[in-house]
């Protein structure tokens, strides 16, 4: 059996390493693409190299955890590509002193965002995941992908401030959680 | 609980704002084997406990191996995954489906610091094909030139081919080849190839010697034979198709010229290509083997990609060139007892170079399939 269009999702689900292969001639072009977008501002060719390596390998690791077709496919390692590529910015950019200021000045810090810098991304899911699935979206599109509120109310069809209603609404409920967390509480 | 990754499932991410960068082969490849590396490392941890255990036994084995002069390592991870392709980048697209039909060798031979593993070979019943890896610890410079031989036992005459690319600055990657003139094509090929001298012409022809060398026995790929009858001929040259040969990843094209007296009283030599393409309108890519004969009457054969499954008809161009010997382009010397002696260019009114094309020659392939 051959890798080919209609069987790699399949095979890289079996966990074939010509799958891999096969995704890796077919999607570089794609996820060194978004890799760089996202990390050219920080001029360092070994951090994109190195985050092109670890989305593979994500994709290779989670690939079961994929549901749906070639198209569907694309989609998600397009997803996987951005939030890895943005949560490479943000791990390496906030370890320079220099990019710090400019960070804060382009890019408001949330407390989500510093849940997500910091640590305990798991915590972070798990309170994501109790939220309704309408601002589960939100919540993953805002601060796993990094889209534009604007562009989230096109996608979803709610106005703007309907969505940034949402976000404050779920801030308030994370805000509480976390703070449950910091003392220790336990969520589950 | 969802994860970030079943999580992503449901976000309909809108792709076409990305943009695809360029990439070559040699990224690719390069990605490749970080990813396999970081995938069997992971495997590797998971089970130890079993490499123990094969480790004892082998502990037992290897007393009764030393001594063979057959260092062959499993396990190692080429460096390039599928050299054919990645030597041909994507050119030709000649080479697309050697990997999946050749045999994985992997045998490796060590000589003064550098390690030569012969990656992959495939026979085609006409033209062996080699790939090769070069693991040294000192560079190499852009383009090392090796001393070597391909030799396929029994075959007097033969033609080859080498091509050798740098990866980086310890690994080097090459394809040779070899094709047996002189006889039909064969099922089996004994093969040895061996490396005596490795030149540097990067660093004033330094010369590395060494022995590295290998022998195998290939059996040819599987093929069909067609023969067929089409030949074409305009003012005095005769082009004949005489058999082609089908094989699962390529197919190859065996003709003939014949040249007429007035042109060879004209002219000092007459070359023929061919170009091929079917009725679906594809176009094939081929790399010509050598020939044999007497410089007008010729021997030919190439070697052209796979061919599209659907294509029922072959139409085949030759293309003649009548070719002037000069002393800039052309010289040739008898061997005698006092030393090589060299031949004058005999005069010809043919000057410079003329070209011209044959009518097309149509080879109806139907039913090939069905032929078995």
């Amino acid at each position: 059996m051959k890798c080919n269009e209609n069987n790699y999702i399949q095979r890289l689900q079996r966990q074939k390493e010509d799958a891999l292969e096969f995704i890796v001639d077919k999607y570089l072009p794609l996820i060194k693409g978004i890799a760089y977008k996202i990390l050219s501002p920080l001029q360092n060719d070994g951090i994109i190299e190195e985050c092109v390596n670890d989305i593979f390998l994500s994709i290779w690791n989670h690939s079961k955890k994929f549901q749906g077709d070639a198209i569907d496919f694309r989609k998600w390692i397009c997803a996987i590509a951005k939030f890895k590529a943005i949560d490479y910015y943000r791990r390496t950019s906030n370890g320079k002193e220099f990019s710090r200021d400019i960070i804060e000045e382009t890019v408001e810090k949330s407390a989500e965002d510093e849940l997500v810098i910091l640590e305990d991304k798991t915590e972070l899911i798990r309170l994501i995941n109790q939220l309704e699935p309408v601002d589960r979206k939100i919540f993953i599109m805002k601060f796993y992908l990094g889209l534009k509120t604007e562009d989230i109310s096109k996608k979803l069809g709610l106005t703007e401030s309907a969505i940034s209603n949402r976000i404050y609404r779920g801030k308030k409920k994370l805000h509480t959680k976390a703070a449950n967390l910091d003392f220790g509480g336990s969520l589950v | 609980m969802k994860d970030i990754y079943e999580l992503l499932n449901d976000i309909d991410i809108d792709e076409t704002e990305f943009e695809e960068i360029e990439v070559d082969e040699l990224e690719k490849a390069r990605v490749k084997k970080a990813l396999k590396k970081s995938i069997r490392q992971k495997k590797k941890r998971m089970g130890w406990k079993k490499n123990v255990a094969a480790a004892a036994i082998l502990c037992g084995l290897s007393v009764t191996t030393i001594g063979l002069t057959f260092p062959a390592y499993a396990g190692s991870i080429p460096v390039i995954g599928d050299i054919f392709r990645f030597l041909d980048n994507g050119r030709t697209g000649l080479y697309d489906d050697y990997k999946e039909y050749s045999t994985e060798i992997n045998m490796t031979d060590e000589s003064n610091g550098i390690r030569v593993t012969l990656n992959d070979a495939i026979f085609d019943g006409k033209t062996i094909s080699l790939t090769y890896s070069i693991e040294s610890e000192q560079d190499l410079g852009d383009q090392p030139i090796l001393e070597d031989f391909l030799e396929i036992k029994g075959v007097s005459s033969q033609s080859g081919s080498a091509h050798i690319s740098k990866v980086d600055d310890h690994n080097y990657v090459g394809i040779v080849t070899a094709t047996n003139l002189d006889r039909d094509q064969e099922d089996v090929a004994k093969i040895k190839w061996g490396i005596d001298r490795i030149t540097l012409p990067d660093q004033q022809y330094k010369e590395i010697k060494g022995s590295w060398k290998f022998a195998l026995a290939l059996d040819a790929t599987e093929r069909k034979d067609f023969i067929s009858e089409g030949s074409s001929e305009l003012a005095g040259v005769k082009v004949n198709i005489g058999k082609i040969s089908f094989t699962p990843m390529s197919f190859i094209v065996y003709y003939d010229q014949i040249i007429s007296k007035e042109v060879r009283d004209k002219w000092h030599a007459v070359d023929v290509e061919i170009e091929i393409r079917d009725d679906l309108g594809n176009s094939y890519s081929g790399e010509g083997n050598g020939g044999s004969g007497d410089g007008y009457n010729m021997n030919w054969s190439k070697t052209f990609e796979k061919l599209d499954e659907n294509a029922s008809k072959l139409i085949i161009t030759p293309q003649i060139m009548l070719r002037e010997h000069t002393p800039d382009n052309f010289g040739s010397v008898e061997i005698t007892k006092d030393g090589p002696k060299e031949i004058p260019i005999p005069e010809k009114p043919g000057k410079g170079k003329e070209e011209f094309v044959l009518e097309d020659i149509v080879i109806d392939i139907n039913g090939l399939s069905t032929e078995e």
